[in-house]
């Protein structure tokens, strides 16, 4: 058993600070016709996490697949206060950063992402730890296990 | 970021909230990518004109850009909408989402976005020149407008691209820098394949370039001549099956007139070789489904065009497609008027196929029709069809894709 209070340093991409659950993905994932904007549940049947809600969630994911109607689908999720709470990656694509900057300007939201985990802190990280995230800083830190 | 007193004084809010709100944004967006500071664009081109893509979020957004008096600085056109304006009924749109995006349309119009309806707008309304800076999304319009055209944009978001048409300029970084758009992966044809390179090759090399490329540059060597239709089928199912927002092609694209000078004279950080197999390979992995009756055949992704219409109407001069099976062309406005001119409209339409114009297979609401089997020659329309759509998708050339909406039925590869 890990003990709790464990620190993991990534880059910040998009400012903000939330403690929250974890939700973890080995795969690379897409917002677009990967989430229900309804109900922040994962949609996508070709993805280990189909059927799992990203509401309020600390979502980390390896690396986006991101078409660029993306904001279309995640700007809906957040206006429906569906979307995930932060976002971490291995490597955060434009596209998903672009969104975090438009939920910010546009619906007065922020989603801190912080990027350039490496293979070991994605080990670290497991669904239903709790975690809080600063996406100015990039610091991730283990607060307890789930 | 190295601002401009202009570019602060917006920031301040001195030029309104909706350029204040669109410049914090690319501003924010340079940072994270460690722009150095703001280039002026020659044009936009936005896809969030699409209800599909838009939804609620983006009428809200453009209302609010409406109301607080937006307007973009340069020319900016717009992606497909999600029905075809005078058709929609036909389609069997829910006259509530036609409506929605009537709604998305009037928005942008005040906003003074030219209403183009167009995934190809480089071919008529929006047409870049070698080294120019733009503003677009649309992923297959921007690795047209990078590799084809030799113009420099990065694969902006929805609602970034608005961002930039209503401040006229973006950061820059990443393929707006000559340092970036070199060639990092060489794809080598083999000879057999390069000698006897046929016209529905070009889709499935894209998918297989996108799939092994992720967001690095492509190179390939070893295609001989390409029609502008041909780069247009390629760089789409690139764009969807990878990221891919830039390609090298050498002999044939602008900034590959060397081996040398596609990879700005560094070597290749990985080969990879393409034979008859890969081919082969990758077209079965872009056909999800099984040989059988087919549905619905859909060509025309992206927007066909005028020598497309006329291939189209030749195959299908003096036939009639099969009972119960709908085969439907995507083209834009334009497009649909000249080949209505040459008559390629009047035979399409006594063959029993459709016209869907302004609009795409992938954007409209295909659910009351309960397609099962779909067939398309569009690489990027193979992409995305499992979900779009919802239904088993088969990859043919288009003599095949006519075909089996003449007979009903298709052969997966």
């Amino acid at each position: 058993m890990s003990s709790p209070h464990v620190m993991l340093q990534g880059k910040g991409c998009a400012p903000g600070d939330f403690e929250g659950e974890v939700v973890v993905s080995q795969q690379p994932f897409g917002f677009w016709q990967g989430i229900d904007p309804q109900t922040g549940m994962v949609i996508d049947k070709r993805h280990d996490l189909c059927g799992t809600s990203l509401k309020g969630k600390v979502f980390f994911f390896p690396y986006g697949r991101g078409s660029t109607g993306t904001p279309g689908i995640f700007l809906e999720a957040v206006r429906n206060g569906c979307a995930p709470a932060a976002i971490v990656n291995m490597k955060s694509e434009p596209m998903i950063v672009m969104c975090a900057l438009l939920a910010e300007a546009f619906f007065n939201v922020r989603i801190p992402i912080v990027d350039g985990l490496d293979g070991n802190s994605r080990a670290v990280l497991r669904t239903g730890d709790r975690v809080r995230v600063n996406g100015t800083t990039g610091a991730i830190e283990v607060i307890s296990r789930g | 970021m190295q601002l401009t007193d202009e570019e602060r004084r917006i920031l301040d809010g001195a030029c309104g909230e909706p350029q204040r709100i669109a410049l914090g944004v690319l501003v924010k967006l340079g940072d994270a990518y460690g722009a150095d500071r703001m280039v002026e664009i020659a044009s936009a081109h936005i896809v969030g004109s699409s209800y599909q893509i838009a939804g609620e979020a983006g009428i809200e957004i453009y209302s609010q850009l409406v109301e607080q008096g937006a307007r973009v600085k340069v020319r900016t056109t717009s992606d497909p909408g999600s029905i075809d304006f005078a058709r929609w009924r036909e389609f069997k749109t829910p006259a509530a989402y036609a409506e929605r995006q009537i709604k998305i349309a009037e928005l942008l119009g005040r906003m003074g976005v030219i209403p183009t309806w167009t995934c190809t707008p480089y071919t008529t309304f929006n047409v870049p020149r070698f080294g120019e800076d733009l503003g677009w999304s649309e992923s297959s319009a921007v690795v047209f407008a990078n590799s084809v055209l030799g113009a420099r944009t990065n694969r902006l978001a929805a609602y970034i691209d608005v961002c930039a048409a209503l401040v006229g300029s973006v950061p820059r970084f990443g393929l707006h820098l000559a340092e970036c758009r070199r060639g990092e992966v060489l794809f080598d044809l083999a000879p057999d394949l390069s000698e006897n390179f046929e016209d529905h090759f070009f889709p499935v090399l894209g998918f297989f370039v996108g799939q092994r490329t992720g967001d690095r540059v492509p190179v390939i060597t070893g295609i001989r001549r390409a029609t502008f239709d041909q780069l247009k089928a390629f760089g789409a199912a690139a764009a969807a099956s990878g990221s891919v927002a830039l390609y090298h092609m050498v002999g044939i694209t602008p900034e590959a007139r060397t081996l040398e000078e596609a990879f700005g004279a560094r070597p290749p950080v990985e080969r990879i070789a393409v034979g008859r197999r890969e081919i082969v390979f990758t077209m079965q992995q872009m056909s999800k489904g099984e040989s059988g009756a087919v549905d619905v055949v859909g060509v025309g992704c992206p927007h066909a065009s005028i020598d497309q219409m006329r291939r189209y109407a030749t195959l299908l001069q003096g036939k009639r497609i099969h009972a119960g099976i709908e085969l439907w062309i995507c083209a834009n406005t334009v497009v649909e008027d000249m080949a209505r001119k040459m008559g390629y409209v009047e035979t399409i339409e006594q063959a029993g196929a459709k016209l869907m114009v302004g609009t795409c297979h992938n954007d409209c609401p295909l659910g009351a029709w309960g397609f099962h089997r779909l067939v398309t020659d569009s690489g990027k329309f193979a992409y995305y069809t499992p979900t779009t759509v919802g239904a088993e998708c088969i990859f043919a050339s288009t003599e095949a894709c006519i075909e089996a909406a003449l007979t009903g039925r298709v052969e997966r590869p």
